[in-house]
């Protein structure tokens, strides 16, 4: 009887993984042909008119899944106010598929491998969707977006159409509806001790030049302490101060870095770890430890060594989001150190000029499942997203909630309402806009029009944030989709080469590697594959340009 | 007769110095443990500053109250004790009948019966036909999705098997011989003697399936069905990723920075409890299988 059990289980073993290939296989081909544009039969409960700025609501009831984004800080409860005003506006009920925030990327390859992965698939930053395109499962939605007035409105009236253009695969079709920004909105740069600065005379500084030279002041006033010691070492070493100060260069390095990157003048790709620009960034950083104004510590270190060095001034500047700003730095030294002030710079300028880098004006966004399109109520579901994630209306639902319940409008401004907080905005109110009430909740609100995004940026964070959109943003890097061979090759040669220019960069700086063997850092680079790299690149754009115009 | 009463010079001096290099272990041992236990207790600037070694600098409840007050922390803790008893009693059922089975040598086929349990352990059916598998049996947000895909690790189940066969056949002859049927040698003669090894088993299963979180992750679908340790590891996530900031900023800084040594002390707890009581078994329980296997 053992015997029987444990062979027929092996069977169904086998058997469950054909029958798992020949899913994947099914969802590849269930979705092209004709029949995939006549949407006649799938206008289920979908609005006969639906405009721009119209609010939707479906004719008959309707049962869309998502998978969920369990988020530690908010997780979701089935009495959230979100959920029933959601389905009382649209008609609408979301059934979700609830992943913990630290495995999220896990589970949705694996439901989506398993051709079991809930119909909207929210949460994916562009280029995460590459890996699926190949199989199938997902939809190309960039043919079906004239189902989405406000979507085509918003691209139209932002420019944002290269934007998403570069989000096309090799088959000429994007597959991910990205999140759209007005404006940029930039997260990083650096916060100095303004107290230290206002004692030694000296005004906060806009430009690199003057980060070195406020840098030097200090290091004269304090000559045994180093004026700066950075964080945000981990995956890349100093990712937020190397992106910086790339931009201000105009190149893409520390977190934005990509082995590719666009060179307008000579209209191709080249690679970015050997272009002059990047070499001048190192030159840059090479200048602040050599001279011994930056710790160089500072790039292997762990947050919280970089933290303690700034609350115990054994350091004076160091990379700051507007949160950390508000909620680490300045809270603790507030405690820790007396008259302290600390303030965080707009990112200072370079050779550049004011500019910052292509493309962060698309936010994550969604994936449909391919499945979608099989279904009676395809079109309902395109118009449901359109509106919920694309309209103003939709937007100012999904961050604030309901006027008069949950937040009040008055002259442009957005405030919660009373008894109720937005990420400690009042410690002593008994409700919290994200957790009892769903609101605010990264799944669903993102992006949007300037005046709704800013409507929540604290005072510090305003002034930045205002002084960092009135920058140009360079254009992106035209589309060049590799198909699936190409991708697998690139991946090869990707990774040694990012890992090369990682550690070099880092030797570099520190001063173990002399700058002088530059022409001998760009050969080993060579030697790793960069120029097949860069022509596998520069072939995939002249094809797409020749195919897709 | 002098020397068995009071032991020679040399012997203990030998004693003298045994027990300082065994109490040098014993404080390396626990010395972490000792440590994470104050630091889940201690202020938040304190533990910045590294002034917290072996005793509580500052002392702050403030993250153990932000995990207990939340009802789903309650809810899947319950959830945790739920899916070990369930998984570990569905593992030994399944394992001591196998094993026992694996034990007699006179049964036919008993190669091609341990060749199967060994094949899983080099070849897996792999992630996704797994994933199929579970949800297609309709085991998905069930307890039986992680009880039992992993009910019998065959580690497990050849020191069990080790263990059967090296108790004396003529036990079970003689059990024969007086009318017993083939359950009653198992249920009154043999089970009975190996009171160790299952002991040992029930605390290696219950071990495993109390700090694994992978299966729940993977077969559950709703934050309400999720073990305890999918909590942890998801409140550990979103405490360093530094994107939410639910909390109020005091809270908030002062749950980065003991989160982990709280959920540490949170979850390791109650097994760390389980092993006393166990360990008289455990010792004995691993030696007999090691020797005969």
């Amino acid at each position: 009887m053992k015997n029987t059990g444990q062979l027929s289980r092996r069977q169904i073993l086998a058997a469950a993984g054909f029958i798992g290939l020949a899913g994947l296989t099914g969802c590849g081909s269930g979705d092209d042909g004709a029949d995939a544009k006549d949407l006649s039969k799938k206008r289920e409960g979908a609005m006969q008119e639906y405009r721009a700025g119209q609010p939707f609501k479906a004719t008959e009831p309707l049962t869309f899944s998502l998978l969920n984004l369990s988020n530690p800080v908010y997780p979701p409860k089935a009495g959230w106010l979100f959920w029933k005003e959601l389905t009382r506006r649209t008609g609408v009920t979301l059934k979700t598929t609830d992943v913990p925030y630290s495995d999220y990327e896990k589970k949705r390859s694996l439901l989506i491998g398993a051709g079991d992965a809930p119909l909207l698939i929210p949460k994916t930053y562009p280029g995460q969707e590459t890996p699926f395109v190949s199989s199938g499962s997902i939809l190309p939605v960039g043919d079906h977006i004239e189902l989405m007035p406000n979507f085509r409105d918003k691209l139209r009236r932002w420019k944002l159409e290269p934007e998403v253009d570069s989000l096309r695969q090799s088959d000429g079709k994007y597959y991910l509806l990205p999140g759209l920004h007005e404006r940029v909105k930039s997260g990083y740069s650096l916060a100095l001790r303004t107290d230290v600065l206002g004692r030694l005379g000296l005004e906060p500084p806009s430009t690199w030049d003057e980060v070195y030279e406020v840098f030097k002041a200090i290091k004269a006033e304090y000559p045994d302490r180093y004026p700066f010691s950075d964080r945000w070492n981990q995956p890349e070493p100093a990712g937020a101060l190397l992106q910086s100060v790339g931009q201000a260069y105009g190149v893409r390095a520390g977190w934005s870095y990509l082995n590719a990157s666009w060179d307008a003048q000579g209209e191709k790709f080249v690679f970015t770890g050997a272009t002059e620009k990047y070499r001048q960034v190192i030159e840059y950083l090479r200048k602040l430890v050599d001279e011994k104004l930056m710790d160089p510590e500072g790039f292997t270190q762990s947050d919280d060594d970089a933290v303690k060095k700034l609350l115990s001034e054994r350091s004076f500047a160091i990379s700051a989001n507007p949160q950390e700003l508000v909620q680490n730095y300045r809270y603790n030294l507030q405690r820790q150190v007396k008259g302290a002030t600390i303030e965080m710079i707009p990112v200072p300028l370079g050779p550049a000029g004011p500019v910052v880098l292509g493309g962060s004006r698309l936010e994550n966004g969604m994936m449909i499942s391919s499945d979608a399109l099989k279904r009676d109520d395809f079109v309902a579901l395109m118009q449901f997203v359109d509106w919920l994630w694309y309209s103003d209306e939709g937007q100012k639902f999904t961050k604030w909630g309901v006027e008069g319940v949950t937040y009040t409008e008055s002259g442009g401004g957005y405030r919660v309402a009373e008894g109720i907080t937005l990420m400690g905005s009042d410690p002593d109110a008994p409700k919290d806009l994200q957790k009892d009430y769903g609101f605010y909740n990264g799944v669903f609100s993102y992006g949007g029009s300037w005046e709704l995004v800013s409507s929540s940026f604290g005072p510090d964070e305003k002034k930045f944030q205002d002084a960092m959109s009135q920058r140009e943003e360079l254009p992106v890097d035209p589309a060049h989709p590799l198909q699936s061979v190409e991708q697998e090759q690139a991946t090869l040669w990707d990774t040694p080469l990012k890992d090369h220019v990682r550690q070099n960069t880092l030797r570099f700086v520190l001063g173990k590697r002399p700058l002088s063997e530059w022409d001998a850092y760009v050969s080993e680079l060579k030697a790793k594959n960069m120029d097949q790299l860069i022509d596998l690149h520069n072939k995939a754009y002249e094809r797409f340009r020749k195919e897709h115009g | 007769m002098v020397s068995t009463d009071r032991p020679t010079r040399g012997y203990r001096v030998f004693q003298g110095v045994n027990g300082l290099v065994l109490t040098g272990v014993v404080v390396v041992t626990l010395y972490p443990f000792v440590h994470i236990v104050a630091r889940s207790f201690s202020g938040e600037r304190q533990i910045r500053a590294g002034e917290v070694t072996l005793w509580p600098k500052g002392f702050n409840l403030t993250t153990y109250k932000i995990v207990f007050q939340d009802g789903m922390f309650w809810r899947n803790y319950g959830n945790t004790v739920f899916y070990t008893v369930v998984a570990t009693a569905v593992a030994m059922l399944l394992t001591t009948c196998y094993a026992y089975v694996l034990s007699k040598k006179h049964l036919r086929g008993r190669g091609v019966l341990v060749g199967v349990a060994v094949f899983t352990m080099f070849f897996s059916g792999g992630l996704i036909p797994t994933y199929v598998l579970v949800t297609s049996l309709g085991l998905k947000n069930t307890v039986w999705a992680l009880a039992l895909p992993n009910a019998i690790s065959v580690f497990n189940l050849l020191v069990m098997k080790a263990f059967f066969e090296s108790l004396p056949d003529e036990l079970e002859e003689a059990a024969q011989i007086d009318g017993l049927s083939t359950y009653g040698i198992l249920l009154r003669i043999v089970l009975p003697l190996s009171k160790a090894v299952v002991a040992t088993m029930v605390l290696f299963y219950s071990v495993s399936f109390w700090n694994s979180w992978f299966g729940a992750f993977l077969y559950m679908d709703r934050a309400e069905l999720m073990p305890v340790t999918v909590y942890l590891r998801n409140l550990i996530a979103g405490a360093t990723g530094g994107t939410g900031a639910g909390a109020g900023t005091e809270q908030l800084t002062q749950a980065m920075a003991n989160i982990q040594a709280v959920t540490i002390v949170l979850t390791a707890l109650p097994i760390l409890c389980v092993y006393p009581f166990v360990q008289r078994y455990f010792v004995s329980g691993v030696m007999l299988g090691a020797v005969k296997g």
